[in-house]
């Protein structure tokens, strides 16, 4: 058990850390928002927390939050022209954030370092720091899903008119879920800056978004467990997909194409309503 | 005890007058029709309450409140609750969860209390739960409680779409064809636990093609035929009255 922690600790970095962003793209989705500005959100968090401790000399334990704070500003503020926009306008809407984010950080070039980022970031955030905040994030988004929140989110997902009618402010909830997403992005983002030494602005491009919603996609939609076995896997499959070297991105399209073609609701929730209908079968 | 008044409410769609100079008035316990042939404009005038659609002219008070402006959460906030005429669930949740939703509006917990699963907040929920067990039983629907919403029969829906509206708990209940594809004993069913309601208090709009449906339980009836209103009064009065058998029969 310890050797094979040993072996594959980036593997389970990567995946604690990949989980923290599925679960804030999960909570914006989970709302019916189609916002993809998690990348966006993240490169602010991780910019702000890394700066903090390298130009001001901040301890971790305040930039990080910092960060996160940065991160729900920022979401909070974008969500207020987003109201207006529904569905596919919400995404391109996002993503032109995610890109104006990109580029400032490559145009600031002296606060952010521009196209070479910012290198010699302390590295003092590894798996044991990791694993108790994706517990801790876990359990806020398990907590909304199960509270009045949730209950309006599940409603505004499935018919806004309908969650509207019942009093719910879909503008007041659609910001709730933003801002929780762009919280949750932030803290992941400050948490990479200084797990991995070095940031640059192209890491919160557009590969970073594929990838977040990919293992939102993959794994479930509705349950909290389904962004997170979604980047389990889809993190091990290019280890896993090894011996077929440089045919393994290839392995993982097939893989998505799958899943999204035969269990259109992701595995985990696909699986948990198999479940669910052999038990209501039985009489 | 609030009434639902309607003042000289229009509403053009460009050049088509879809509701013309309508003022009605829904009062507090009692059940109150609102009938008409096919594109008389009944929906129209749910839609224009419920904030759906802006009015061209005309205002809309519940109480002492105005509501003409009202955007759609806050006029379900104020306390009316409808149902809708081509069913509306939330059809991948199941019968229980669509039912909690409809206590939204009466839920105090904080949004942080929310977001922490705090005690209040699981509390709150636990509550919730017990009172949508309540709506169930008077429905006669426990045994569907975990069942997906979208996989129940038609009739079955309905009713869960009703319970949805009662868990707000509302002063006005606007009810858009409720007993339609239903048999006679299905909505004679239906009829008692409306006539309860209003006995309760409650005032209920009842949208109907169901003449003998509509005739047996409302005290007060209004006409609309092609946007404006043709004629108000008791279900007797209405039944004999000339302009309504034309409408009606097209004679």
């Amino acid at each position: 058990m310890i050797k094979f922690l040993a072996a594959y600790r980036p593997l389970i970095d990567l995946f604690l850390l990949q989980s923290g962003y599925a679960l804030s793209q999960y909570i914006v989705l989970r709302a019916g928002v189609f916002s993809i500005a998690s990348a966006g959100l993240a490169a602010i968090g991780a910019y702000v927390a890394a700066l903090l401790t390298m130009r001001l000399g901040l301890s971790p334990i305040l930039s990080i939050p910092i960060g996160a704070v940065a991160g729900l500003a920022s979401a909070l503020l974008i969500s207020w022209p987003l109201a207006r926009l529904r569905g596919v306008y919400q995404a391109i809407a996002t993503l032109a954030f995610v890109q104006i984010v990109l580029s400032l950080n490559l145009y600031a070039e002296a606060v952010t370092g521009g196209a070479m980022g910012l290198n010699g970031i302390p590295s003092l955030v590894g798996t044991w720091t990791l694993l108790p905040v994706l517990i801790g994030v876990g359990y806020v988004v398990t907590a909304v899903n199960a509270n009045k929140l949730g209950r309006a989110f599940e409603a505004m997902r499935q018919d806004e008119a309908v969650a509207a009618s019942l009093g719910v402010s879909v503008t007041l909830n659609q910001s709730i879920a933003f801002g929780l997403s762009g919280a949750i992005a932030g803290l992941y983002g400050g948490l990479e800056a200084f797990h991995s030494y070095a940031l640059e602005p192209n890491q919160f491009g557009f590969a970073f978004v594929v990838a977040t919603l990919s293992y939102v996609v993959f794994g479930g939609r509705r349950s909290v467990l389904g962004p997170i076995i979604g980047t389990a896997v889809l993190v091990a499959l290019p280890e896993l997909a090894r011996p077929l070297a440089e045919n393994r991105t290839l392995a993982y399209g097939v893989l998505l194409m799958l899943v999204i073609n035969f269990m259109p609701r992701g595995i985990v929730d696909s699986l948990l309503e198999y479940v669910h209908r052999r038990r209501m079968a039985r009489p | 005890m609030t009434t639902l008044v309607l003042d000289h409410v229009t509403k053009r769609f460009g050049g088509l007058v879809a509701t013309n100079d309508v003022s009605l008035a829904i009062p507090p316990a009692r059940i109150t029709g609102v009938i008409g042939p096919n594109g008389a404009g009944k929906t129209t005038i749910v839609n224009l309450i419920t904030g759906m659609l802006p009015l061209t002219a005309g205002a809309i008070r519940l109480g002492g409140r105005d509501l003409t402006h009202a955007a759609a959460h806050e006029v379900g906030r104020a306390g009316i609750a409808r149902t809708f005429q081509n069913i509306r669930l939330l059809r991948e949740a199941s019968v229980a969860d669509n039912i909690m939703v409809g206590f939204h509006r009466h839920e105090a917990v904080s949004v942080t209390a929310s977001l922490f699963g705090l005690p209040s907040a699981r509390r709150e929920t636990a509550r919730i739960r017990v009172r949508t067990q309540a709506l169930l039983e008077r429905f006669g629907m426990q045994r569907f409680a975990d069942h997906p919403a979208g996989a129940l029969a038609y009739g079955h829906q309905r009713r869960v779409e009703m319970m949805r509206a009662l868990a707000t708990e509302p002063d006005i209940l606007i009810l858009d064809e409720p007993v339609a594809g239903m048999n006679d004993v299905e909505a004679r069913e239906l009829g008692d636990i409306f006539e309860d309601l209003a006995r309760s208090g409650m005032g209920i709009m009842l949208i109907e093609h169901n003449m003998r449906f509509v005739m047996r339980l409302c005290a007060n009836i209004f006409v609309l035929d092609g946007g404006r209103l043709i004629a108000e009064g008791p279900p007797d009065a209405i039944a004999a009255d000339p302009a309504v058998i034309t409408a009606y029969l097209g004679i």
